[in-house]
């Protein structure tokens, strides 16, 4: 943490902040340090690649933004709030608010249409029905799917379902956007169809952290965070330019 | 709307495997018609007693003097029955007692009945017959209705008549298609003369009536009485309940007179109304009710241990679910209603086909007695709480194993 950095939080808004993020997994009588103290910050509108070898805790980093899972040590402070101590209620609701999660295997209901995939933290939200409908028809469509609503994932291509899963994350209007190597399941031709929704919705405003083994696909983002041994190796913000002019 | 979802999942599970189902919910089926069957049969046959068989066993308005209680209500002492065993037997000298202590009755009737063999027209034979001696105007009072030929007459008494009025099975049985006003019947050794029929009452409590074959007193005196001067019951019929009451205090009085028995002494005789055997009913219906519970219980035990086993399997299939549903937003409690909502269907779909089968015996036993089925809506009211109940109490386990699931363990799984 330096001065500069917080000059920049002023001027443009940080959503994420972590300090010495750790997770610990105890593996009989090894200690596995999935993150070995994490620090990073994430202004709104950023579009962030996450890059590290296999097993360097990209996915762990992942899961504890995400509020999927709780750090062993560090500090995580998500739009102001810091996430640590929060009861399970109140991280099930920032999942539900703030988080959209993209996962590598969809994670989609199978026996749901899409539609109702896509519905579903809207349920949680407790948005009555006629007003879900409308909003996951409108993120279906986002993602062009508007013609598949009542498809459900074994009627639907692998780049069809990630759409739906990206709608779903998309539903609730989250701050932030992840995605743990979304296109790791697709092939090249769908990856880049996939990827192609992730640069529209950057650039309709979206803020979005996605972990990718692809170099051609890191390109596109703002700044390429690497991870190694559940440590940050090096960020490498390309586009500073760009966003200091933001 | 996860309540739906619960109710909607359950609702797919139910018709995507019939059998299985059916096999989950036996238990809570099994309970459930139980219950229902027996409050239906109860209820219709608490109606019937009410409104038909008291009223039709022993008239309406009506006492009768017997020897000693014929319904057992369970509640006399062993002693009192012993006592009950001394009464002396009724005669012809009793009759004349009540009839000079009520000579305002509206009908007086007296007789007494055995069972007996056979009764046979040329070779047709009816077996397991019952043979009443009885005074004339015995079937009015009983609310019998002869609806060809006539009943016994005074004439027929005091001339020692061989005449008999018969009961529409033994009619059936000996004349089918054919009259049977003046044809001989033979009754044992003895040859009567048919001169009338009465109405059938059918059912359960028809064979009573409808087998039975009515013959002047004196005649049934002479020829199948054990005892000649025995007389089994003494019928008093009056215009209205106020009356009754009181002719029957006047008929225990004068008894009591004649018989010497002093203010300490019990009655050594014992008068039946129909409100007595109400009354038994009402302790009948009690045990009965009583009853149902423990059975009931045991088997919603049951079905709810098994519905406890299947949640927990379809908890233990759906791991990946719930992490997703946890994933996007999903609380502990929503997990838990939705599993609740799980097995609360899957119990109400078991306690409704319950109801239906229950409601099918209610309805079987109304074919085939006089009973009316009646099912009070408080009786589906219970078993639909009692489906509640006991979906919510399997589901409690299960489902708290749901909601508990940590969202990236669950997501991880399988
Ligand atoms: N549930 C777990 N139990 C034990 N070790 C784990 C668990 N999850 C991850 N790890 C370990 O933590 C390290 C980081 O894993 P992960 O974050 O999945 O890596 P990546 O996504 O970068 O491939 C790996 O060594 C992995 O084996
Ligand atoms: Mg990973």
């Amino acid at each position: 943490m330096n001065g500069e950095q917080r000059m920049q939080t002023n001027a443009n808004e940080v959503i994420i902040e972590t300090h010495g993020l750790t997770k610990l997994y105890q593996m009989g009588s090894e200690t596995i340090h999935a993150l070995a103290g994490v620090d990073m910050q994430i202004r709104r509108n950023e579009y962030i690649a996450i890059m590290g070898p296999s097993g360097s805790g990209k996915s762990t980093l992942m899961n504890l933004i995400g509020c999927l899972d709780t750090p062993t040590d560090g500090e995580y402070i998500l739009n102001g709030t810091p996430v640590q101590g929060l009861d399970d209620d109140e991280l099930a609701r920032i999942r539900n608010r703030e988080i959209g999660f993209v996962f590598q295997t969809f994670n989609l209901l199978p026996r749901a249409s899409a539609l109702h995939n896509v519905e579903l933290p809207l349920i949680y939200a407790g948005i009555p029905a006629k007003e879900r409908q409308e909003k996951a028809r409108n993120a279906l469509a986002t993602v062009d799917l508007a013609d598949r609503t009542h498809h459900k994932p074994n009627e639907l291509s692998g780049g069809q379902r990630q759409r739906v899963a990206i709608a779903r994350a998309l539903v609730n209007d989250p701050s932030i956007l992840l995605a743990d190597e979304p296109t790791g399941n697709l092939d090249s031709k769908t990856s880049e169809e996939i990827m192609k929704v992730f640069e529209e919705l950057h650039a309709s405003g979206q803020t979005i952290i996605m972990v990718t083994h692809e170099h051609d696909i890191s390109e596109r983002a703002q700044r390429v965070v690497t991870l190694r041994d559940g440590l940050i190796e090096s960020h490498d913000a390309k586009a500073d330019g760009l966003m200091a002019g933001v | 709307m996860f309540v739906l979802e619960g109710i909607w999942i359950a609702l797919q599970q139910v018709w995507a495997h019939k059998l299985k189902s059916a096999f989950t919910l036996i238990g809570v089926i099994i309970g459930i018609t139980f219950l229902i069957a027996v409050i239906t049969v109860v209820e219709g046959m608490n109606r019937y007693v009410q409104e038909d068989f008291a009223g039709s066993l022993f008239g309406v308005n009506t006492f009768t003097v017997v020897r000693r209680s014929r319904i057992s209500t369970g509640a006399e002492t062993q002693e009192r029955r012993r006592e009950q065993a001394r009464n002396p037997d009724l005669t012809l000298h009793d009759v004349q007692v009540v009839r000079s202590a009520v000579p305002d009755a509206w009908r007086l009737a007296y007789s007494s009945d055995r069972g007996f063999d056979e009764v046979s027209y040329k070779d047709r034979r009816r077996r397991n017959i019952r043979l009443i001696g009885a005074s004339e105007g015995y079937e009015a009072l009983q609310g019998w209705e002869v609806t060809r030929g006539r009943g016994l007459t005074p004439l027929d008494e005091r001339r020692g008549l061989k005449v008999a009025v018969i009961g529409a099975e033994i009619e059936e049985k000996l004349f089918p298609g054919l009259d049977p006003i003046g044809k001989e019947i033979r009754i044992g050794s003895q040859r009567f003369e048919v001169v009338g029929v009465w109405d059938k009452q059918g059912g359960l409590f028809g064979n009573i009536r409808d087998a039975s074959i009515l013959l002047p007193f004196s005649v049934y005196r002479q020829t199948f009485a054990r005892d000649p001067s025995d007389v089994d019951q003494i019928s008093v019929k009056m215009r209205s309940l106020e009356e009754m009451e009181a002719a029957q205090l006047a008929v225990e009085g004068a008894l009591r007179a004649d018989r010497g028995l002093r203010p300490g002494d019990e009655n050594s005789f014992w008068i039946e109304t129909s409100s007595e055997l109400l009354d038994t009913w009402d302790k009948i219906v009690r045990v009965l009710f009583a009853a149902i519970p423990g059975l009931v219980s045991i088997s919603l035990v049951v079905g709810g241990i098994v519905i406890m086993n299947i949640m927990l399997l379809s908890v233990a299939g759906r791991v990946r679910e719930i992490g997703i549903r946890k994933a996007v937003g999903a609380r502990r409690r929503d997990i838990l209603i939705q599993f609740l909502a799980e097995s609360s269907t899957l119990s109400i779909v078991g306690a409704s086909i319950g109801i239906l089968l229950g409601i099918g015996i209610g309805k079987g036993v109304e074919a085939f007695t006089p009973m009316p089925a009646s099912v009070p809506p408080w009786g589906i009211a219970l078993a639909l709480t009692l489906g509640v109940l006991v979906g919510v109490g399997s589901g409690l386990y299960p489902a708290y194993r749901a909601a508990k699931q940590d969202p990236i363990v669950a997501l991880r799984s399988e």
